[in-house]
């Protein structure tokens, strides 16, 4: 077969380069995997033995635990927060008419590009003009702001592809707009929503910036990990911790991919 | 029939109900802080009681003190070699998925995205114990005695270089994404046409696919250049004294050691305005769908 875009050869040169990448890519999480059974305090080569000991302890550190159950606490409400108001957002931008739409729309996604550091910084000042203590509620506040474009650009695709005569017709038969929203709008975006909510949490899950500065005394997950790394003592658990958030965060991206493919695939029309 | 009637109807979820919300969270949550840092910077607000008022001084320090603008280039540069370099990685990744004809591109392209979507601090993590002196690269070295005991290559961890391999390794996966999606709207008629007309497959790449997939480059360049501009987690965990950026001044200057909140003010509002010059002059290249994982 003769390609256009490609010789046989320059496929088979691409492949191995893809190849080589990708184990560039996995080779530090693998490393990570090795090194947390080995039984060494310290992860050098050579291997010294094979042991669960780092994440029984890991197990047993009541402070990584609530670091973790922070940041999902975090997380959670973030993705609540940021999915409604991305929805609501949304919705706006895809049916509604209305005046400076471009500006609203730059505003609302302007999120993306401001540094979080700076950002982070900005929202302490505010509260610390306010007076508002800091904790996990303020860092809750800060993530809505950073996720929220993240909702919008995956729910506003997804609301231009539904017909809007299914709406419109759902009108005609008396209903209001709320209840068409809640009959017909929502459960065709429903995929959408569930994806916007899964970034949201992820993102959340793993912001450090912001919440470093908004946190006050509380750890979230990534606060407990930055400190653990400037005092390697801990090494070998944290690197127990890492092989299991990777994992679980691998197989939650799988999953996710997978179910987002067979929703759509059963409501696309 | 219904005109009247159904505007009556659509009274509720109205278009102020709808984007009240959202815009009033941001006003609040987003835009007023920022106005607060400008405030700080002409010393309108400040964190210390005692006298003061609208005065341009920190601004003036900052553009006569060379210290910042010298480390803002300094950052600049090592941003936009990282945001090049993968760029460059990157594009044959992404043509090798959309153009091949591989029947498994999606899977492909999750398996090379999926890093990202996990911890960022977890992969620093993992660079961090690869090029520690006692570190993986080292130790192995060591063991296989390549390398003499005690004399590790000690350049790997605390260095720029640490700082770029490891941003670089970051957005990497990032970055393949949307050339990936300006390839895979390409139209492959296109290229038949092209070829057709007795192009050689540089040429038509060079007259066709390129020049179509630039704003896919584009956008992706631009999307690792203005967070990493602005990074401070990495520099201040593998960088050491060489691989300090802008960003890790300015969160000394808001640090516990000798705050100058004033100061620290400025540099971030000059990064704003950097940042938000960028996104305007690249505006034309960004379209939203590009950063939505499809």
């Amino acid at each position: 077969m003769n390609d256009v875009a490609l010789s046989r050869n320059g496929a088979r040169v691409l492949r191995g380069f893809f190849a080589l990448v990708v184990l560039f890519l996995y080779a530090p999480i693998v490393i990570l995997l090795i090194f947390s059974f080995n039984s060494s305090d310290v992860p050098a080569f050579p291997l010294s033995g094979f042991t669960f000991h780092w994440y029984r302890e890991f197990a047993a550190n009541g402070d990584l635990r609530g670091a973790l159950w922070t940041s999902a606490t975090i997380a959670f409400l973030t993705s609540l927060g940021a999915v409604l108001l991305g929805v609501l957002a949304s919705v706006a931008l895809v049916r509604r008419r209305f005046r400076g739409k471009a500006a609203v729309s730059a505003l609302l996604l302007s999120p993306l590009v401001i540094p979080y550091l700076v950002f982070g910084i900005a929202l302490l000042l505010l509260f610390h003009t306010l007076g508002v203590p800091r904790g996990a509620l303020t860092v809750v506040i800060g993530h809505v702001v950073i996720t929220l474009p993240y909702t919008i650009l995956v729910l506003v695709p997804r609301l231009e592809q539904i017909d809007e005569s299914l709406e419109e017709a759902a009108y005609d038969l008396g209903a209001s707009r709320l209840r068409t929203f809640r009959s017909i709008t929502l459960p065709l975006i429903l995929p959408a929503v569930l994806s916007a909510f899964l970034i949201a949490f992820t993102t959340s899950f793993d912001e450090y910036a912001v919440a470093s500065f908004l946190v006050g005394t509380r750890e979230t997950f990534p606060i407990y990990l930055y400190s653990a790394l400037r005092f390697p003592s801990q090494l070998p658990q944290v690197i127990a911790v890492a092989v299991v958030v990777m994992v679980v965060s691998l197989v939650v991206v799988g999953a996710a991919e997978l179910g987002r493919r067979v929703a759509e695939r059963r409501v696309s029309l | 029939m219904g005109g009247g009637e159904g505007l009556l109807r659509r009274r509720d979820l109205t278009t102020p109900s709808l984007l009240g919300l959202p815009l009033g969270w941001l006003g609040v949550f987003f835009v007023a802080p920022i106005v607060i840092v400008a405030l700080y910077s002409v010393d309108v607000y400040s964190l210390f009681s005692g006298p003061h008022g609208f005065t341009l001084d920190a601004w003036h320090a900052f553009a006569r003190d060379h210290v910042y603008i010298r480390l803002f280039w300094k950052s600049v540069k090592m941003s936009l070699i990282v945001s090049i370099a993968i760029v460059v990685l990157a594009y044959p990744l992404a043509y090798y998925l959309a153009l091949s004809g591989t029947k498994r591109k999606y899977v492909l392209l999750l398996l090379l995205i999926a890093p990202f979507l996990t911890s960022y601090l977890l992969r620093v993590l993992a660079w961090k114990v690869i090029l520690g002196d006692e570190g993986v690269v080292n130790s192995f070295l060591f063991w296989t005695h390549l390398r003499a005991q005690g004399h590790p290559i000690s350049q790997l961890l605390y260095s720029r270089f640490a700082v770029m391999l490891v941003l670089g390794y970051i957005w990497l996966p990032f970055v393949a994404l949307p050339i990936f999606v300006s390839l895979e709207n390409l139209d492959r008629r296109l290229l038949e046409a092209a070829s057709d007309l007795g192009a050689s497959r540089l040429r038509s790449f060079r007259s066709v696919t390129l020049p179509l997939s630039l704003p896919g480059v584009i956008a992706a360049f631009f999307f690792v250049f203005v967070p990493t501009l602005g990074e401070f987690v990495t520099p201040s965990l593998v960088g050491g004294a060489s691989g300090y950026m802008y960003g890790n001044q300015i969160v000394d200057l808001f640090g516990t050691g000798f705050p100058d909140w004033e100061t620290g003010s400025v540099l971030a509002l000059f990064l704003i305005a950097v940042v938000a010059v960028l996104t305007v002059v690249f505006s034309r290249f960004l379209q939203p769908q590009q950063v939505a994982a499809e």
